[in-house]
């Protein structure tokens, strides 16, 4: 019976972030948390395997204080039990820091025969934090994973990789970050909710996890975020020959390397 | 005592006869299939009813406006769909009454006498409370104009034999570059596009007109060029207060529906309770301020007296009050009132609020005339008195 | 809103918009067009626990409240009233029978209420304005086998689809509407049948019909709570469906307020989205404002229902205030958007027709006014 671990994060819902036009710089006041998009499928993904073969599933989180708010919509998506950091220090933390926490916690918390990452996070979308992990673990990586299956301690998994696919087979444990197409993730039933506050729920102090202020420090400093405006070109093509039109359009995109 | 004479009386008696007759009986069935029947047209070919507004002269029944609302209320009352088929043709050759020459009347009015309509043809997609954002182009080439663009949103385009079209004839100048024409049905390259499927008035055709190349002749534009969005306004002042008349007859309507109504459910009873009784009394109040209102305005027109202000506040205040009345009748006639013809007035009084002219526009118009430069005030004498 | 909500409650508010945006925004239009029942959505409902929402758990239910029901109805509403519909008026027939039923009935149909097996409605009103009043009042005198009820009852919602009906019968018409009783019937029982689908302004979807009963036998433990219940039952429950209700027309005029505007910020006239001009944003704010207070008067109705407190006073303000102030939701962005908000091509006709049914006042339709002024004056 498998021991999973799948690790999230808690973003702003970009739907709520307005762009200031003046400066661009973005205003997060009204925004709400959610689930980072790709960390639902690894969560589903988790819970899924559980369902079909038994097994438990924690879900762990490095955030801001803020993390809080996810543990009963975490909860209510099928995890067993949920372990989050909330410190301040995850504000400034680039993937390095990221990853050190959360390999810390999972020594601390595992061993886990799987451990399962979203591809990159809605905001930041590094990309970096499952193969960091799977180093810092010393554990097999598999990243891009759209299909997967998990028999006893071995792992198959369907990498998409551009224009071809990959099937891949890992024994023991592994980490493994997947794409949204693996799975659509349920919408959790109203007993889920509700189960989810019956549930353990553990706040990890980031000073328990015996991390030095050197792997606390972050070397890759995010400046400010801006926001991007799509301006149209508002070019008109509009003389009187239809034909004359839709040349210079033509010439004009093949300009811009539109072929 | 009423303001309508006698003559008008008997006027507004044979419109309710009629819409009795020819209306009433198909209001719902045209409603459900959202189809216009020209069979409103046969029946109403003898009594000249589309030709109301045509001046004796030109063969019409030289209506004034008074009685044009009586009737107009009639047919609003009726089936507010048939109505609009009614009060937009009459808003078509409004147009050609404010300034068509003789010739153009003549050419104008002979089809509505003959029991044909027309449409008036202003509103496009960047136009349509921005009236003047037409791009629709007119140009002139030898003794013809080409017209070239789209309308939308045209009552009875489907099925006029004439319409009014607004297009610009010098695009550099913006609203003032504007012309009206008189272009006719079957002209090569003018074409009826999409049927609109509506919330309500479903038994009015509302159409696009599509325009490419169309050859029209000189002797069509009404005015001068550049007069075009004068002449609209003009007209739709004209207009206006017909859709106030639709908008009362719908709201007298609600109220007499929801009293047969309450009559059946409350047989021993003079009347059901207090609550209800008075939102009844609410109602009568504001249909019968509406009904002064419009023959107020009316009175004005008719009197050769600025009325501009005045047919503004009616058709605002007659279709605000419409879809308060439709939408209460509904509401307080409950499941009744939500399964039968009552929510087909509810869905009929929006339209109201909206076209030719939205309730917003009509504000503009009357916050102007209040905000108005003030008559000076009366010296006040010292020492009171 | 968080400072009224609970955590749980906003995961199940956020469950319902998910569910709704995935299962109800792609067939709302469809559903409108055809009418036809919804038989698969229904099943998705249940899976959701939606049918079972504030039944208790030794039935199956989710023992969610009665303010997650009026969060889960509210984001159903946004994309499809009529769906919305059919999850209230089950929801009537479940309520009766958990709060008045006796230990038998709740375990013959509280179970299959809550997981589905069985749709319920709830039949109150006749086409006369007095139930138990009239020559086709329903009327129950009693059998040999229990009772046998013949009459009719007018606009019934769910007529047809629903397996079982709780029903208010009148049992001595010498006392008219002082002696009613609630019964449970199923919609197999013989001598039931249901009239033809009343053509709705809107709702469509939510079948509406007559149920007429010609000599339909129940037994005696059909009977729901006393013999003289009736009225208790119908006063308690209906005033349940005008906080649900309630939350549908918000639902339909959040959805409509949140168009109108992304609308009006596309929409170019005068050489500027109309969203600059301040007669849109007038149209706008008074909706949204009249939208939030009518959410915050039935979230506060539906709380007192959930700590077992008083709550049918607040029910019959909330129902008043959207009786005068809920189609004006849709009368005024319909105006925001025109000409395009008149045509059926575009959502808002739809939710023009749907409003209005959410805030229907039966005959005689005062209760609601009866209902404050008795407890003011008491």
């Amino acid at each position: 019976m498998p021991k999973l671990l799948v690790c999230y994060k808690w973003v702003l819902n970009e739907q709520d972030i307005k762009i200031r036009p003046d400066d661009l710089s973005l205003d997060t006041t009204r925004a709400k948390g959610k689930i980072s998009d790709f960390d639902r499928n690894a969560i589903e993904e988790a819970s899924l395997i559980v369902e079909q073969q038994g097994g438990t599933v924690d879900a762990l989180s490095y955030g801001t204080p803020a993390v809080k708010q996810s543990v009963k919509d975490v909860l209510s998506r099928g995890p067993n039990r949920l372990l989050w950091v909330g410190d301040p220090s995850a504000e400034e933390a680039d993937a390095c820091v990221i990853a050190n926490v959360l390999a810390a916690a999972v020594r601390k918390h595992g061993p886990y025969d799987l451990i399962l990452c979203g591809e990159g996070s809605s905001d930041m979308f590094y990309q970096q934090i499952p193969a960091r992990l799977a180093a810092l673990l010393d554990l097999p990586c598999l990243t891009f994973v759209q299909k997967m299956t998990l028999e006893g301690s071995v792992l198959t998994a369907q990498r998409k990789l551009g224009d071809c696919t990959e099937q891949v087979s890992v024994t023991g444990p592994a980490v493994v970050s997947v794409l949204s197409e693996i799975n659509k993730p349920r919408i959790p039933s109203l007993k889920q909710v509700l189960g989810a506050a019956k549930k353990p729920s553990e706040e990890i102090a980031l000073a328990s996890l015996g991390l030095g202020a050197d792997d606390l420090a972050p070397r890759a400093v995010r400046k400010s975020p801006k926001g991007f405006l799509m301006n149209r070109k508002n070019v008109v093509y509009k003389e009187s020959d239809a034909a004359a039109n839709v040349a210079r359009l033509v010439a004009s995109l093949a300009a811009e390397g539109l072929r | 005592m009423s303001i309508l004479t006698a003559e008008q009386k008997q006027i507004q008696a044979e419109a309710a006869a009629f819409v009795a007759k020819e209306v009433i009986p198909f209001a719902a069935q045209y409603d459900k299939t959202g189809e216009f029947h020209p069979y409103l047209l046969d029946a109403a070919r003898e009594s000249r009813i589309f030709a109301m507004a045509v001046p004796k002269e030109f063969g019409g029944l030289g209506y004034d406006a008074l009685t044009q609302a009586v009737v107009l209320e009639a047919w609003g009352y009726g089936c507010a769909g048939m109505g609009t088929t009614l009060a937009a043709s009459v808003l078509s050759m409004d147009s050609v009454l404010v300034a068509g020459t003789e010739a153009q009347k003549k050419a104008f009015f002979e089809p509505m006498v003959r029991g044909e309509i027309g449409s008036f043809g202003l509103t496009e997609p960047s136009a349509g409370s921005d009236a003047g954002n037409g791009k629709s182009t007119a140009v002139k080439v030898g003794d013809e104009y080409i017209l070239n663009g789209s309308k939308c949103w045209i009552t009875n385009g489907g099925y006029s034999s004439v319409f009014v079209i607004y297009a610009l004839t010098d695009p550099s100048a913006g609203m003032k570059g504007i012309s009206a024409f008189i272009v006719e049905k079957g002209t090569p390259g003018f074409t009826v596009g999409t049927v609109d499927h509506k919330l309500g008035i479903r038994s009015s055709n509302t159409v696009e007109l599509l325009f490419k190349d169309v050859h029209i002749p000189a002797a069509n534009l009404l005015g001068k060029e550049g007069e075009g969005m004068k002449i609209a306004m003009k007209t739709l002042d004209m207009a206006r207060p017909a859709i106030a008349s639709l908008s009362l007859g719908l709201a007298q309507r609600a109220l007499d529906e929801s009293v047969k109504h309450l009559q059946q459910l409350y047989p021993d009873k003079a009347q059901p309770g207090q609550t209800l009784q008075f939102k009844l009394a609410d109602m009568k109040i504001e249909i019968e301020a509406a009904r002064q209102l419009l023959y107020h305005a009316m009175s004005l027109r008719d009197a050769g007296l600025p009325y501009s202000a005045e047919s503004a506040m009616t058709k605002t205040f007659s279709s605000d009050i419409a879809m308060k009345i439709t939408t209460q009748a509904v509401q307080l006639m409950g499941s009744f009132g939500y399964t039968t013809g009552l929510a087909k007035l509810m869905r009929d009084a929006k339209i109201m609020q909206i076209y030719e002219g939205t309730n917003q526009i009509q504000r503009l118009v009357i916050s102007r005339a209040v905000l108005a430069p003030a008559r000076p005030a009366v010296a006040v004498q010292k020492g009171g008195n | 809103m968080s400072i009224l909500l609970t955590e749980e409650q906003e995961l199940i508010g956020q469950s319902a918009r998910e569910f709704a945006k995935e299962y109800l925004d792609p067939i709302a239009a469809e559903l409108d067009h055809t009418g036809t029942f919804p038989a698969a959505i229904v099943k998705q409902l249940a899976a959701q626990d939606f049918l079972g929402l504030f039944l208790e758990g030794a039935y199956g239910g989710a023992e969610a409240g009665y303010v997650s029901l009026v969060e889960v109805v509210e984001n159903l509403s946004r994309s499809s009233a009529a769906v919305a519909s059919i999850l209230v008026n089950h929801s009537l027939a479940a309520y009766a029978i958990q709060r008045w039923g006796d230990a038998a009935q709740k375990q013959a149909f509280l179970p299959a209420l809550a997981s589905g097996g069985t749709l319920g409605g709830f039949a109150v009103f006749e086409h006369g304005p007095t139930p138990g009043v009239g020559p086709d009042a329903l009327i129950a005198t009693r059998h040999a086998a229990g009772w046998a009820l013949k009459g009719t009852k007018a606009y019934v919602r769910n007529a047809g689809a629903a397996d079982v009906y709780v029903v208010l019968a009148c049992t001595d018409p010498a006392a008219g509407a002082k002696a009613q009783a609630a019964f449970i019937v199923s919609a197999k029982a013989i001598g039931l049948t249901v009239g033809p689908l009343a053509d709705t302004m809107g709702l469509k979807g939510c079948p509406v019909a007559d149920l007429v009963f010609d000599d339909v036998v129940v037994a005696d433990s059909a009977l729901l709570g006393g013999p003289a219940d009736g009225p208790i039952i119908t006063a308690e429950t209906l005033a349940l469906a005008s906080v649900a209700e309630a939350a549908q027309t918000v639902g339909i005029g959040q959805a409509a307020v949140e168009h109108a505007a992304a609308y009006s910020k596309t929409r170019v006239q005068f050489g500027r989205p109309i969203a600059t001009l301040q007669a849109i944003q007038t149209l706008l704010a008074e909706t949204a404002t009249d939208c939030h207070l009518a959410r915050l008067g039935l979230r506060c109705a539906a709380k007192l229902m959930d700590e077992g407190q008083p709550f049918m006073v607040e029910a019959a303000m909330v129902k008043q205030f959207l009786a005068r102030n809920g189609s004006k939701l849709l009368i005024d962005t319909v105006q925001v958007e025109g000409g395009f908000g008149y045509s059926e091509f575009m959502p808002l006709p739809r939710l023009f027709r749907d409003i209005a049914g959410t805030t229907l006042l039966e005959a005689p339709a005062d209760y609601p006014e009866k209902t404050i002024a008795a407890a003011l004056l008491a």
